[in-house]
């Protein structure tokens, strides 16, 4: 063999070999990092004080009419742009109608009854005072194992999202040998809990925060349901403690890694490599996808770099608060939406329970910290963990709604979720699946818990 | 041939292949595009109606009702999140330092005297397009004899307004000794900003603010006339220059910015051969294209809000006085010198006065014009918008570039030039940054006239060659 063969053919095998080495470092999965408990509180760290505390929400009259006093003197708001509808945001002819709702028909007193209906508590983990609704079964009946899960709701969503779904969890079903006893927390700078005082409160650190929060409970292992943040710090609590969470289900089930992105684009390309034929018509393409998400993300660039501007505006306007929120609740229902004068809110929501939501924000004045979840998480800081690249083994179920802002077939996620028991392709629903679909979702935990307690194949 | 022989012009075939490849993308992307034609629209509510061509005197006088009103929401505002510690600037603005602000604003900021001063530039109104729009109409007071008198838009942008050019405004219609010509500023406030009407109807992007200024300058008299602008006034003015040349006779901005597919790919070159793209003395302003690319995303969060959701953060924006002060300073510091986000007063009054910044605060606030200001975001983006390409299409009117050191981005000469063919200055400002009128009055006014003396030299030149 001549000597530039030989070189040719090194270098050829040495191309190919690099590449591949390339693309395998690239797109492997990263061990699972380990991180430590700290204090968010103000100043020195100081001992937590680890009594749990019952707790009512009882805002103050004063809070109340200054509310009121603040809808009144909204000033006249710019009108929309001729058939504008919600393509420019939140519709303000609309706006107006929800402003005299919450100022005439929307009832504090009455609100504040029903969202004390939950067993409710405080307790310190971490420096910050955490707020959680405790829900135990009423009647267990005999041989039925009652399991302890943790309910986790996202921005900008809170607790309230679940008061419908709780009855569902914690309520015996006939046939079934296990019960759900429930804890839904705020989580930290939402609602009723203290927000960080430090730099560095990401999703991660709040699922160290939350698992310590049920340990204080008395749960050393538990079940996690999540989505939107839920479904985040859900993830990353099963990656950083998989000896304390027996079973993972998520209504936005996504994965954030190089492999993760090549497949999509990949797939878009060409779908039948990795998908069902059946299953194509309900694909979305790259291009498609990254269109909708770049219209719809302006909120997350602007939150996730100047939390702190931004929320000046959102503290000290309430009908400026509702319309950054509830223009959510409209596109993420569903984005078609976004075509109708009034965003189609009451199609599936009564404004008195988006009000609800609003003012759980709104009197406890927790916008800005709400906001510093995203500027906390999407940082060098956070990526450089690795934890959008580690695997989780813990039995995981994902539940698929048709209206998700964005997601992932299965043949994605089985890269990150390696112990994925159930992916259900539900029929109707959108971001808030709690708040809208709360029968859907319900019967998906609870078959995904079913599926997650049965012995393993092969025994 | 041999296996070396033929391993060779498959090498070399490759080499011309991508040669050939990265040439002919060259070749495509610099193809200019067509000058769209756009005409004088109807922007008001419902149907079109004519114009009312009437200049009315205009001077602000706002109701003791808004004062009052003001007075109480600045009262009013509950207590803010404190910073996380350490933070600074750099979650955004600093509530601790925020409530300093609002005590100054509300202890010391007399609006009654402010007013005053804003009236002090003669004013007018009139309906352009079917929207009221406001504008300072500055003339020279003193003309020496032979002395020509230029006719000069100047075009402010977001979050400004015309209050930035307070202080520029007089070194322009001042007649300076050995100069042949001198100034007369008409600086209008874009359509829906400050005291100018917005549109009703969707669809007013920046060229169409351009066509509505032509028409406006055509209204006053001026058939030609020079262009200066930063911001979205750069960006109306480029737009200007490039549809109407026979209009503009010379333009002139402080904050070039190029996204054309063109100069996206020149860029990326550049990084493995800078000289194609940039002098070695101003690297650094352009490369790393990562770090420069962090940057941008760092500061472009509002921008991303307001392109797709201008309507949805106007309402707080409208409703909170402290809140639409937080969201407007921000860029002040920021825009100024990026370094201050690492201070905890942003170092907001280094090179300004809180007296003057709250007047560009108080224009958006007593007109309650903030939507709509942000909406001109969402319009220059749009499918419609973007497919004029205006970007793409050369811009033959004589051009100036002034690069203020912290401008929020910078573009080199060389891909400058692919859309300006006519560059007849290019100069690097010792200090200053985005708000370049409003910080450094002197220091743009001097460009601007060193400029114009250039256009106006070139222009002599080339006519007294044709007379020849």
């Amino acid at each position: 063999m001549g000597f530039f063969k030989k070189i040719t053919i090194i270098g050829a095998v040495l191309t190919l070999i690099s590449a591949v080495a390339i693309g395998v470092i690239c797109l492997r999965s990263l061990p699972a990092p380990s991180l430590p408990e700290q204090y968010w509180g103000p100043g020195e760290p100081k001992a937590d004080k680890t009594v749990i505390v019952p707790f009512k929400i009882n805002i103050s009259d004063h809070i109340i009419d200054d509310l009121n006093d603040r809808l009144e003197l909204l000033p006249p708001l710019t009108p929309p742009l001729e058939n504008a509808n919600f393509r420019y945001g939140f519709n303000s002819d609309y706006l107006q109608k929800v402003v005299q709702i919450w100022l005439k028909e929307y009832k504090w007193r009455e609100r504040e009854a029903f969202l004390n209906k939950f067993p409710q508590f405080k307790t310190q983990v971490a420096g910050l005072n955490i707020h959680f609704i405790h829900v135990k079964p009423s009647k267990v009946p005999e041989g039925v194992r009652v399991l302890p899960l943790l309910l986790l709701h996202g921005w900008p969503g809170s607790v309230r999202e679940f008061y419908d779904l709780i009855p569902l969890l914690t309520t015996p079903r006939e046939h079934e040998k296990f019960v759900f006893e429930v804890v839904a927390p705020s989580l930290p700078g939402y609602g009723f809990s203290d927000g960080a005082s430090k730099k560095g409160l990401g999703a991660a650190q709040m699922a160290v925060v939350l698992k310590s929060l049920m340990e204080r409970i008395g749960f050393k292992k538990f079940y996690v349901q999540g989505g939107d943040w839920g479904s985040i710090i859900g993830s990353d609590m099963s990656i950083l403690f998989p000896n304390s969470v027996l079973g993972y289900h998520s209504n936005m089930c996504f994965v954030n890694s190089p492999l993760a992105t090549v497949k999509q684009i990949i797939s878009s390309i060409w779908p039948s490599l990795f998908i069902d034929e059946d299953k194509i018509s309900n694909f979305r393409s790259f291009g498609e996808r990254l269109m909708y998400l770049l219209e719809e993300t302006g909120y997350m660039h602007l939150q996730s770099t100047k939390p702190d501007t931004i929320g000046v505006a959102l503290r000290d306007s309430p009908a400026g608060l509702a319309s950054y929120i509830l223009e959510k609740f409209s596109t993420w229902t569903d984005r078609e939406w976004r075509s109708l004068a009034d965003g189609g809110l009451t199609k599936k929501y009564k404004l008195i329970n988006l009000l609800d939501n609003i003012m759980i924000y709104w009197v406890t004045g927790s916008i800005t910290t709400s906001l510093r979840l995203y500027s906390e998480t999407f940082n060098k800081a956070q990526f450089s963990l690795g934890i959008d690249r580690a695997q989780c083994t813990v039995p995981t179920a994902c539940a698929l709604f048709p209206n998700e802002i964005d997601y992932q077939h299965e043949f994605i996620l089985k890269d990150k979720y390696v112990n994925l028991i159930q992916v259900t392709e539900m029929p109707r629903g959108g971001h808030f699946a709690a708040f809208e679909e709360p029968e859907l979702l319900a019967d998906d935990i609870w078959e995904a818990v079913y599926k997650m307690r049965l012995p393993p194949k092969g025994k | 041939m041999g296996f070396i022989g033929k391993f060779l012009v498959f090498g070399a075939g490759l080499a011309l292949l991508v040669g050939a490849g990265i040439g002919g993308l060259w070749y495509k992307l610099s193809q200019p595009a067509p000058i769209p034609k756009l005409e004088l629209q109807y922007w008001g509510p419902g149907k079109a109606k004519a114009d009312d061509i009437t200049i009315k005197p205009f001077k602000i006088n706002v109701s003791n009702e808004v004062l009052e009103d003001l007075r109480d929401r600045l009262d009013l505002l509950p207590p803010l999140t404190p910073p996380l510690e350490g933070a600074n600037f750099r979650y955004g603005f600093n509530s601790d330092y925020l409530q300093k602000v609002v005590q100054f604003w509300q202890n010391e900021y007399d609006w009654r005297s402010r007013e005053t001063f804003l009236n002090s530039l003669p004013q007018f109104s009139t309906q352009v397009g079917g929207l009221q729009l406001h504008f300072i109409h500055a003339k020279p007071r003193e003309v020496p004899a032979g002395v020509r008198v230029l006719p000069l838009l100047l075009l402010h942008g977001w979050p400004g307004s015309v209050r930035e050019f307070y202080e520029l405004i007089p070194l322009l219609t001042a007649a300076r000794p050995g100069a042949g010509f001198v100034f007369e500023v008409v600086a209008p406030s874009l359509p829906g900003f400050g005291f100018s009407e917005g549109a009703a109807k969707p669809g007013l992007g920046p060229a169409q603010m351009g066509v509505l200024f032509r028409a406006l300058m055509e209204r006053l008299g001026h058939k030609e006339f020079y262009v200066q602008g930063g911001d979205w006034g750069h960006v109306i003015g480029s737009a200007m220059a490039t549809l109407f040349p026979k209009s503009v006779l010379g333009f002139h901005t402080n904050m070039v910015f190029l996204t054309t597919p063109l100069s996206q790919f020149r860029l990326l070159l550049g990084s493995f051969i800078p000289s194609l793209v940039v002098e070695p003395e101003h690297y650094n302003k352009v490369y790393p294209i990562v770090k420069n690319f962090m940057y941008i995303l760092e500061e472009s969060g509002y921008f991303h809000l307001q392109t797709t959701k201008p309507d949805t953060v106007g309402v707080s924006l409208r409703d909170s006085a402290v809140g639409l002060a937080a969201y407007i300073l921000e860029k002040f510091s920021t825009w100024t010198d990026k370094d201050w986000r690492s201070l905890p007063d942003g170092n907001l009054e280094k090179k300004f006065s809180l007296t003057n910044l709250l007047d560009n605060v108080m224009i958006y606030w007593v007109s309650g014009s903030i939507t709509t200001s942000m909406r001109l975001y969402s319009e220059a983006f749009t499918k419609q918008y973007l497919g004029l390409q205006i970007d793409s299409v050369p811009c033959i009117v004589p051009t100036a570039v002034a690069n203020f050191p912290n401008e929020l981005s910078y573009t080199p000469k060389k891909i400058a030039e692919d859309k300006y063919r006519n560059l007849v200055q290019f100069s690097h400002l010792p200090r200053g940054g985005h708000f370049a009128a409003f910080e450094e009055p002197q220091l743009l006014a001097n460009d601007l006239w060193d400029a114009v003396e250039n256009i106006r030299k070139i222009r002599f030149q080339s006519l007294s060659k044709i007379k020849k």
